[in-house]
């Protein structure tokens, strides 16, 4: 049963609220399987926050549940400060949403499509179909039907239709997908100029990369549960450290190495060149000055030693693999 | 479930951007539409240009090239070709064809109202701009209305408008012209006046005097002036007319306003129950094929059953009338 008790419920705190987005215990079932399981989640205003997780995970949900397009079975959830349902009409006013695959009625042009949409909404709405359309690079196009559309173009006609009420939040399921090269690079630059402009931008996806590149902060979801949520760096800041280590002599350069106490730490493999080591998390530049003096100490020629710095998406699989681990 | 504790919690925003100043709370959580919901939505489907153009030619279309036809033979050949208006075509119109095709375009188009939101994935994105469930609902509603009346208004008009401008002037029945138009009192009186053709040429099914003087020579002509006839011959050219009253009226009168209207809103009315049943049973069903069966199945084999169930208190006229105003007007007794 779903509670409206938050803290700025009412609607002179809500504009005062911190939080984009609020969700505690939010749950979603569909029948035996959950879809979203006591998520808790924290979106700070004026940021670029992404939803990550697997296809399957929850994503897709979790944002129709926040939208009131479906019910949650438990929990509480707040947008832009607005508990909603209780007030999900002064929410969903200054929200801007993508919901699965962007699509509209194909007999009717783009702006057309705008001009049904803006009619739900306030009156100024209408003002902006003009901008919105010029703004996502389809004022050219706008009066043709959108069955002549690309995939790419829909996207953006999704876009456009968001920025009918002049957002504070956009909730983006999935922008990229269909999209080639050009067309993300674009997406990309058009989600990071909303930002810009102090717009809240959620952003849920598969794609690890284009997370990375367009989002300051991340939750991590799998099974329909949020396993972690943060800034990205700091996130990647806890994660496991590679090391390639090109080197003469790799087998004897393992023992070695695993003759001292840093062999309990360091999980080190030969590869083509010499070893490729992981590091604990948060090891610091001494633990590679260590290594580097062991071998040397050893006899062991080094020819290249580098850091390499931790994807997401390496950290991604790093998370989801011990997520896997029956341990 | 395995679960991992929160890192921590995300970084500050960058910077908050102020609420914009034309976002005032509207009324969107109102069950009531937009005018402007209602407009757009009326221009959503006007805009599916085959279902229009199907509906167009269906309900006006059909009617204006029977009429123009009509009215083309009887321009060029008065003699060959009746006129395009009369009662008996009315009749064939308002209480046949239009309501037939009246029907099909209500039923298409509320099925098309109700479902095509949802099939064409329009429907998500105009509930997530918080506006209430049920005034998107209910703005199909006026919306559709708007066409299926206005569709089925301009057919009947036609319709109305040629019974009466291209009504007949005069009636030329077995060479015999009467004028039209004519109360039963009036009748009776022309036939007095024309006794001799009334007897000889109009339908009786009664029992005729044997020395009649037919065929007469002024049979074969237009009308002419009248004849000596005996008392016996008047009286009977008077039973004679009264008896083809009922008929004379449905075949060469035009339909009185008052019918007109009344057959107008009747035909309206099925139009509107037939829309609003196809744009339930279309919203609920989120598609448009089943439910456009299911009406067409109601309306060809439940109907005609319903139809015929004896009420009552309809008994006396329920061979002849179906409760549509056409039936009395073709069968005062019934009225």
């Amino acid at each position: 049963m779903i509670t409206s008790a938050l803290p700025g419920a009412s609607g002179e705190l809500a504009a005062e609220s911190r939080w984009a987005v609020e969700t505690y215990g939010l749950t979603k079932r569909f029948g035996a399987n959950i879809a979203v399981n006591g998520v808790e989640l924290l979106v700070p205003r004026g940021s670029a926050f992404g939803y990550l997780g697997p296809n399957g995970a929850g994503k897709t949900t979790l944002i129709r549940v926040l939208l009131g397009l479906t019910r949650a079975d438990a929990g509480t959830m707040s947008l832009l400060g607005y508990p909603v349902p209780r007030h999900r009409d002064a929410a969903l006013a200054r929200v801007g949403a993508i919901v699965d695959e962007p699509r509209f009625h194909p007999h009717l042009t783009g702006r057309q499509n705008l001009r049904l949409l803006a009619a739900a909404r306030e009156p100024a709405a209408r003002d902006r179909i003009g901008p919105a359309l010029e703004r996502v690079g389809l004022a050219r196009r706008g009066d043709d039907r959108v069955s002549e559309y690309s995939m790419g173009m829909r996207q953006r006609l999704g876009v456009a239709a968001c920025l009918l009420a002049d957002p504070e939040l956009l909730l983006l399921d999935e922008p990229m997908n269909g999209l080639d090269p050009a067309g993300m690079a674009e997406m990309r630059e058009l989600i990071l100029s909303m930002v810009a402009e102090g717009r809240t931008v959620v952003l849920s996806s598969h794609l690890l990369d284009e997370i990375e590149r367009t989002c300051d902060a991340v939750a991590i979801v799998d099974h329909g549960s949020i396993i972690r949520q943060g800034p990205i760096a700091e996130l990647l800041a806890g994660a496991q450290l590679a090391l390639e280590v090109e080197c003469s002599e790799p087998g004897r350069a393992r023992g070695l190495l695993a003759g001292t106490t840093l062999g309990a730490r360091v999980e080190a493999v030969p590869s083509a060149l010499g070893l490729d080591m992981t590091l604990p998390a948060g090891a610091g530049r001494d633990v590679i000055a260590e290594i580097n003096r062991v071998l040397v100490d050893g006899g062991i020629s080094i020819y290249r030693l580098q850091p390499v710095q931790t994807s997401l998406e390496s950290w991604f699989l790093q998370v989801t693999t011990r997520l896997g681990d029956p341990q | 479930m395995t679960t991992m504790p929160v890192s921590g919690v995300p970084a500050p925003a960058r910077g908050s951007r102020p609420a914009p100043a034309g976002h005032s709370r509207d009324r969107r959580g109102s069950p009531v539409p937009a005018a402007g919901m209602i407009a757009t939505k009326i221009m959503e489907l006007r805009k599916r240009r085959g279902l229009m153009i199907t509906l167009i030619v269906l309900d006006i279309g059909f009617p204006a090239v029977f009429y123009l036809i009509r009215l083309l033979g009887h321009a060029f050949a008065p003699r060959a070709n009746p006129s395009a208006g009369s009662g008996q075509i009315f009749t064939f119109f308002a209480a046949g064809f239009l309501p037939t095709f009246g029907f099909i375009v209500a039923a298409t188009v509320g099925c098309t109202a109700g479902s095509r939101d949802l099939t064409e994935g329009m429907f998500r994105h105009l509930v997530v701009t918080g506006r209430s469930r049920l005034a998107l609902y209910l703005a199909r509603i006026p919306a559709g209305l708007a066409i299926v009346a206005s569709l089925v208004a301009i057919g009947y008009a036609i319709v109305c408008a040629v019974s009466v401008f291209a009504a007949p002037t005069f009636i030329d029945y077995n060479n015999v012209n009467i004028p039209p138009g004519l109360s039963r009192a009036e009748f009776g009186n022309w036939a007095r006046d024309h006794a001799e053709p009334v007897v000889c040429s109009l339908p009786y099914s009664g029992q005729v005097p044997a020395n009649l003087p037919c065929p007469l020579p002024w049979s074969k002509s237009a009308v002419t002036p009248s004849q000596p006839a005996s008392a016996k011959l008047e009286a009977l050219a008077v039973k004679i007319a009264s008896q083809d009253y009922p008929g004379y009226t449905a075949i060469f009168r035009s339909p009185p306003d008052s019918l007109m209207i009344e057959a107008g809103l009747w035909i309206e009315l099925e139009a509107i129950v037939t829309f609003t049943v196809g744009l339930g049973l279309a919203s609920l069903m989120g598609q448009r094929t089943i439910p456009v069966i299911l009406l067409f199945v109601f309306q060809i084999i439940v109907t005609p059953i319903l139809s015929a169930v004896d009420i009552p208190t309809c008994r006396t006229c329920s061979a002849r009338s179906s409760g549509w105003p056409w039936h009395a007007w073709n069968h005062p007794g019934c009225r």
